[in-house]
C-alpha cells in the first residue's frame, strides 16, 4: 500500500487552514512552475504539489483524505535524511558561487526489522575463452561460496555466456546446494563475449520470481568487451530499472570496458567494481551479496529540484557505492538503501546571489523515495527543503568536517577523471599535469601505491600518448574506493592480488 | 574568485578544493587567518612565522640561506634560473651551483630544479632530479611548477635552504 503524505509535500501538518494550503501552493508555483523553472526535477516536484493541492484545496476531497490520513498511526518516515551545507551562510556577491550539499540517508534503527528480505539473485558469468584458467576457477569458487552463504529462502539462478547464453542453474530456492555447485563446476571457458544474450537470459531468470518482496538483483561478472550490442545492453538495463531489478557488475582484468559497465549498472542504481586478477572475486562477491541482504529499501529514487537562479552542476553518490549520477533524466535511480550502511550523496550547486535578498534563501528541494522491504510493504518518501542564509557580512564559518572529508576524497577521483578526459581530447600535456597533481595529492593522503600508479601513468602518457588499460582502472577504482572509505579493504585486496598469479 | 596558491588557478567563490589541481583552498584560508591573528598579537614576529607573500615583482632579489652555511647568497633570477651541481664533463653550469655546499654528497643532481619567473610570481620546478625537490617538506612532482613564497623551505636531495624575497 502506498499512501502519499500530501501535507508534508506542502510543508504543512493536517491542522493547516485553507489559506495555509493556498499560500504554500503559491510559493511552490513561484519556485517550481515549469514557466519559471526548467530543471527536470522541478517538473516532478511541481507535479506533486499539484496532486496535493488538488485534494487538499477541495473541501470534500480533503475530508475523505483526512479520514484515511487519521487511520495511519505512524507516518514518520523510516529513513532519516541528514543534510550538511559547505556553508550554511554565504555572503551576497556580484558573482556566482559554489555551494556543496551532502545528504546522508539512514534507516531509523527502530524501523529496521530483524529478518532480511529474501534475495532473488541471478549471477551472469562470462565464460568466454579469455576466462580460461585461474579467472574462471576463481569465479567458480566465488559462486560456490555464495551458494553456501545464501539463506534457504533466497532464490538463486546462474547464467553463463560465451558465443551464446545458457542457464546453468534455473531460479530456485536453496534446497540442493550440492547439485548447484556441481553445475557451476561444469562450466568450461570457450568462445566469445555475447554479453547481450547473457544479460537478457539472466534478466528473464530474475523475472520468474520477481516481486516487491524480494531484492531482485543481477550480478554480471566479465573480463571482456562485448561488440556491437552495448546499446542493446543499455536498453536492457533501462528495462530492468522499470521493473525494479538492480544490476551490478564486476570486471576482471584489464580488457573490459569500465565506462560501459558503469553506465549499464548506474542506470539501475547499481555500480561496477574492478577486480584486477580474479583472486579476490570471492571476497568482492561475498561482500556484495551480504550488502544486498541488509537492504532496507529497494528501487530508491532521488529527485532534486533547484530553485530558480540555482544551477545543479554535479551529483555524486559517495556511499555505499561511489558513482557519478546523471541528472538530466529524473527521478535518478539510487538503488538500494542499506540498513547497515549510510547512503550519502553530494550535490554541487552554482548560485547566483546578485539579486537575492538577505535572510533565508531556498536552494531547492530534495526528495527520496523507495520501496521499504519486509512485512509492511510501502513506498516511503522523504522531502527536504534546502535553505541557507544570505548575509552581507564576510563569512568565516568552517565548513562541516563531513563535507571537507567527502570533497577531499572526491577531488582525487575528479583529478583522475580530468586526466582521462584530457587524454581523450588529445591534450597530453594537460593529462600529465593532472596525473602529477593526482600523485601529489595521493602522497599527501598517504596513498603511496596509488601515487606511484599515477606517476607511472604520467610517464605512459608522455611516452605513448595513452593511458595503460591497467593503470586507468587501478586509478579509477582506487580513487573511487577512497571516496567510500573502503581504503583498507581496497588496499588489502591490492596487496593480496600482488601475490596472485 | 579564489586564486589557488598551489597552481594559480582562479576558482569560483565557494570552492573548497582547487578545481584544477585539488589543493585545499579551505586549509589555506585557515592558514591566512591564523597568520593575521599573529600579526595583531606580536607585530614584529609576524611575516615569517606564517605564509610569506607570493608577490615577486620585477627587480626583486632572492636571498638564499643554505643550512650549515654562514653566508647567504643573493641572486636575481632571470626567466629560468637553473639550480644544480656544476659538471665539467657534460659542460653543465647551473645559475646556482651548489657544489661547494656538499651538493654531491647530499644527492643534488647536476640539473636538479629551476626557478621560473612568471608575472609577479616566482615558481620552482623539479627537473626530474634523482633525489627530488621538496617545498616546505612536500615532494614536488617533476615538471610541475609550484609558487614560491617569501620564507619557503626548499630541499634538494638532502640539501636544505630557505628563500627570502628582498
Amino acid at each position: 500500500m502506498s499512501f502519499v503524505d500530501h501535507y508534508s509535500t506542502l510543508g504543512l501538518t493536517s491542522e493547516a487552514s485553507d489559506s495555509d494550503i493556498k499560500s504554500a501552493y503559491r510559493l511552490a508555483a513561484r519556485r517550481f512552475h515549469p514557466d519559471v523553472n526548467k530543471s527536470p526535477g522541478a517538473n516532478i516536484i511541481f507535479g506533486e504539489f499539484n496532486a496535493a493541492y488538488e485534494i487538499l484545496a477541495d473541501p470534500t476531497k480533503r475530508q475523505l483524505y483526512d479520514q484515511e490520513y487519521k487511520k495511519i498511526d505512524d507516518l514518520s518516515p523510516g529513513i532519516h535524511m541528514q543534510v550538511f551545507f559547505s556553508r550554511p551562510r554565504i555572503k551576497r556577491l556580484g558573482q556566482q558561487q559554489l555551494l556543496y550539499v551532502l545528504a546522508k540517508l539512514q534507516p531509523r534503527l527502530e524501523k529496521i526489522s530483524d529478518s532480511h528480505a529474501p534475495l532473488n539473485l541471478c549471477i551472469v558469468v562470462d565464460r568466454s575463452k579469455s576466462m580460461q584458467g585461474s579467472r574462471l576457477r576463481h569465479v567458480k569458487q566465488a559462486a560456490h561460496a555464495i551458494i553456501d552463504d545464501l539463506d534457504d529462502n533466497d532464490v538463486i539462478s546462474i547464467v553463463s555466456f560465451s558465443d551464446r547464453a545458457e542457464v546453468v542453474i534455473s531460479p530456485q530456492r536453496m534446497r540442493d546446494r550440492r547439485n548447484m555447485k556441481a553445475r557451476v563446476s561444469s562450466l568450461r571457458a570457450d568462445g566469445s563475449t555475447a554479453m547481450y544474450e547473457g544479460l537478457d537470459l539472466g534478466l528473464s531468470q530474475v523475472e520468474r520470481y520477481r516481486s516487491t518482496q524480494y531484492v531482485n538483483h543481477l550480478i554480471l561478472i566479465t573480463d571482456g568487451r562485448t561488440y556491437l550490442d552495448e546499446d542493446k545492453c543499455l536498453g536492457l538495463a533501462d528495462d530492468a530499472r522499470m521493473r525494479g531489478v538492480g544490476i551490478s557488475g564486476m570486471g576482471i582484468g584489464q580488457d573490459w570496458n569500465d565506462q560501459f559497465l558503469d553506465d549499464l549498472t548506474s542506470r539501475t542504481g547499481g555500480a561496477s567494481a574492478y577486480i584486477s586478477t580474479g583472486h579476490t572475486v570471492t571476497k568482492f562477491l561475498h561482500n556484495h551479496v551480504k550488502r544486498l541482504a541488509t537492504a532496507y529499501a529497494e528501487r530508491s529514487q532521488l529527485v532534486v529540484a533547484p530553485t530558480k537562479g540555482v544551477e545543479l552542476k554535479e551529483i555524486t553518490r559517495i556511499a555505499p557505492d561511489p558513482a557519478r549520477l546523471s541528472f538530466e533524466k529524473q527521478p535518478i535511480a539510487l538503488g538500494t538503501i542499506d540498513s547497515a550502511a549510510t547512503t550519502a550523496v553530494v550535490f554541487k550547486f552554482l548560485i547566483d546571489t546578485t539579486a537575492v535578498e538577505y535572510g533565508d534563501f531556498h536552494l531547492g528541494r530534495l526528495q527520496v523515495s523507495g520501496d521499504v522491504l519486509g512485512r509492511d510493504q510501502r513506498v516511503e518518501r522523504i522531502v527536504e527543503d534546502l535553505t541557507i542564509e544570505i548575509t552581507g557580512d564576510d563569512v568565516t564559518d568552517e565548513p562541516p568536517p563531513e563535507i571537507i572529508d567527502a570533497l577531499s576524497k572526491l577531488r582525487l577521483y575528479q583529478l583522475q577523471e580530468n586526466a582521462r578526459e584530457a587524454v581523450d581530447n588529445g591534450d597530453f600535456e594537460e593529462a600529465t599535469r593532472q596525473l602529477n597533481y593526482l600523485a601529489t595529492r595521493l602522497l599527501e593522503e598517504g596513498q603511496e601505491g596509488l601515487a606511484q600508479a599515477a606517476l607511472h601513468e604520467a610517464r605512459m602518457v608522455k611516452q605513448t600518448q595513452a593511458l595503460s588499460d591497467e593503470g586507468t582502472k587501478a586509478l579509477k577504482y582506487g580513487t573511487r574506493a577512497l571516496i567510500n572509505l573502503e581504503t583498507e579493504l581496497f588496499t588489502n585486496l591490492l596487496t593480496e592480488e600482488a601475490s596472485d598469479d | 574568485m579564489i586564486e589557488c596558491p598551489y597552481c594559480g588557478h582562479r576558482n569560483i567563490e565557494g570552492a573548497l578544493f582547487c578545481e584544477a589541481c585539488g589543493f585545499s583552498l579551505w586549509d589555506d584560508n585557515q592558514a591566512h587567518s591564523s597568520t593575521r591573528k599573529l600579526d595583531e598579537d606580536s607585530n614584529e614576529l609576524s611575516v615569517k612565522s606564517g605564509w610569506g607573500t607570493a608577490t615577486f615583482e620585477e627587480g626583486t632579489q632572492i636571498v638564499v640561506h643554505i643550512r650549515d652555511s654562514v653566508k647567504p647568497i643573493v641572486v636575481t633570477p632571470g626567466s629560468e634560473f637553473l639550480i644544480g651541481r656544476k659538471d665539467d664533463a657534460s659542460g653543465i653550469t647551473p645559475d646556482l651551483d651548489l657544489t661547494e655546499f656538499g651538493a654531491l654528497d647530499k644527492g643534488v643532481s647536476r640539473v636538479h630544479s629551476a626557478l621560473r619567473r612568471g608575472e609577479d610570481v616566482l615558481s620552482i620546478v623539479d627537473l626530474d632530479s634523482a633525489n627530488g625537490t621538496f617545498l616546505n617538506g612536500q615532494r614536488l612532482a617533476s615538471h610541475q611548477p609550484r609558487l614560491l613564497r617569501d620564507g619557503d623551505e626548499i630541499r634538494l636531495g638532502k640539501l636544505v635552504m630557505h628563500i627570502y624575497f628582498k
